[in-house]
């Protein structure tokens, strides 16, 4: 008889981020749907869904609602930092654990949250050592006006500058806001070598429109001579963007295709790093039927989650679109996650393979 | 005063928690190992290893000055109170005792990482201004020889100003202070003629 363990989901699947959330529910989906057809694996998931439907306001009370409510104790869920500080508190008071399981700014590591997918030294960082070489170290840097845009731009700056290169410009719009034409003027007037994109959802659409069409007018804005960089795009955004995606330059762990990690075929890496960490709390569940809390369950329990930081090794790849895919077109070897960038770097070199 | 944080350098850094054996203890240490720093956690007080560390909390709670290897307020690092009774009798104990920042107890999830910020921030200012402060107290105190010094060059028939331009000429041609141009100027004066150092 197999362990029925109930699992809790928390995504939208409406509201402005739904794509997001709908591509990491189709890997957590996938996952729980492979675990309990293994006669081998010793439990089954039973999932419990709430939606909190893109109001940043249902997230808190959905997940005590879960936690509360049904025997589950692990929640798969949200695609904000917003939405995450959010729930962190009722995590702590009902002691429950969030797995977290989309890019992220780093600067947190809560004793309630397991992050699956990439942080800054897996994403921007790698992203910018690919692009100064390339491109050229003048940048103008582009954000939605809240936590991600401000420190993916923040940290951006000072490597840059500690480069030696340039900010040329940065602004930010209001989450939703297709306000886009002064930073093109600006991109216009500073020619760049390249321009970090930490828009999200509609800017971030209506910026690629409009910067296509200003690449259409002058060739100084092609994207072989000043690509867009992304540390967030994935496919799962590629149907809602088409055409204007082309040429953009994005990091993340997987892309569609790559068969290294974690092994299958997935439609993003929203859903690939979902998959990972139901497939992950499967095992360490096996392993620790009795563990009391996070803390128990990772310690000396192996695999990708580092147990000081609960953040996780991953690839890291850099990926351009061309014809609608993405390409990938530098392997950076597995990282482990730092999200204080307080570990030593580790050594890219060795691992650099470069795909032509 | 705009001062950006710097990042990257927190890794292998090495804290010290003055208090008894305590939850908080554990949480706090929890949180550092994750921000990447060392941790050790010792009572009743500190030795002379401490003053290796890069960074100390402190009890509020149940601290005295004898706990602390230097007087109160000279910590050589960013000290960080750990406050669970806000009576104003331990909040003024723990400022006497030079805390750049503090932490409520109990300690939980998070807080961490913008106390060691804020910590290092508060320490490294009082830090330029005390440095500033002494510089500018010895500079007062080196008036006496700057008037001599110019009493001295203006003897050869220069009026004070020209006298005074000519020393602070000096201080740049040596690219010394112009306090520190005086004493040459002074000590030559003693023993010699002054007109050796024009």
């Amino acid at each position: 008889m197999k362990r029925r363990v109930e699992l809790g989901l928390l995504y939208s699947r409406s509201g402005s981020y739904s794509l997001i959330g709908q591509a990491c529910r189709t890997g957590a989906l996938a996952a729980i749907a492979q675990i309990n057809a293994d006669p081998d694996n010793a439990l089954t998931f039973l999932p419990v869904e709430r939606d909190p439907a893109g109001n940043i306001d249902h997230y808190a009370p959905l997940c005590a609602e879960i936690l509360r409510e049904t025997t589950a104790q692990h929640v798969i869920g949200c695609v904000t930092s917003w939405s995450r500080k959010e729930v962190i508190p009722v995590l702590e008071k009902l002691g429950g654990t969030l797995w977290y399981t989309v890019p992220y700014e780093g600067f947190e590591a809560s004793d309630h949250v397991v992050y699956t997918h990439a942080c800054p030294n897996q994403h921007l960082l790698p992203l910018l050592d690919w692009a100064m070489p390339h491109h050229g170290k003048r940048a103008y840097l582009t954000g939605s006006n809240y936590i991600w845009g401000w420190e993916m731009n923040r940290l951006a700056r000072d490597i840059v500058q500690t480069a030696g290169g340039q900010i040329l410009g940065e602004r930010y719009l209001p989450i939703g806001s297709t306000d886009v034409a002064r930073m093109i003027e600006e991109i216009r007037a500073c020619r760049p070598d390249f321009i970090v994109n930490s828009l999200i959802g509609p800017s971030s659409y209506e910026f690629m429109s409009a910067y296509r069409a200003l690449g259409g007018q002058d060739t100084a804005f092609h994207p072989a001579r000043c690509p867009v960089l992304s540390c967030n795009l994935t496919e799962a955004e590629l149907p809602a963007l088409g055409d204007r995606a082309e040429g953009l330059i994005a990091a993340g762990p997987y892309f569609c295709g790559q068969q290294s990690w974690p092994g299958g075929s997935f439609g993003s890496s929203h859903e690939a790093a979902t998959f990972v960490a139901v497939r992950e709390l499967a095992r360490l569940l096996s392993a620790k039927p009795q563990a009391k809390g996070l803390s128990d369950l990772l310690a000396g329990a192996g695999g990708v989650i580092d147990p000081d930081t609960h953040h996780t090794r991953l690839p890291v790849l850099i990926a351009r679109v061309e014809q609608g895919a993405f390409r990938v077109i530098q392997h950076r070897g597995e990282i482990a996650g730092d999200p204080y960038l307080s570990r030593n770097r580790e050594p890219a070199a060795p691992h650099l393979r470069v795909v032509s | 005063m705009k001062r950006p944080l710097r990042i990257h350098n927190l890794g292998g850094a090495k804290a010290f928690i003055l208090h008894r054996p305590h939850p908080t203890v554990q949480a706090l240490t929890r949180q550092l190992t994750a921000i990447g720093l060392t941790v050790e956690q010792v009572w009743p007080s500190l030795d002379a290893a401490a003053l290796g560390a890069d960074f100390v909390f402190f009890d509020a709670d149940m601290g005295h000055d004898e706990q602390f290897p230097w007087s109160p307020g000279a910590s050589p690092m960013p000290m960080i109170a750990l406050i669970g009774s806000e009576a104003p009798g331990r909040i003024e104990w723990s400022l006497e005792a030079g805390a750049h920042a503090q932490m409520l107890k109990p300690v939980g999830d998070n807080g961490a990482y913008a106390t060691l910020l804020v910590a290092r921030a508060a320490f490294d200012a009082q830090a330029a201004l005390s440095d500033e402060i002494a510089g500018l107290r010895r500079r007062l105190g080196e008036r006496q020889t700057v008037i001599r010094a110019v009493t001295l060059l203006a003897a050869r028939g220069e009026t004070e100003a020209e006298a005074y331009d000519r020393l602070r000429q000096m201080a740049m041609a040596w690219r010394i202070t112009l306090e520190d141009a005086a004493a040459r100027v002074v000590a030559a004066g003693k023993d010699t003629n002054v007109s050796r150092l024009g």
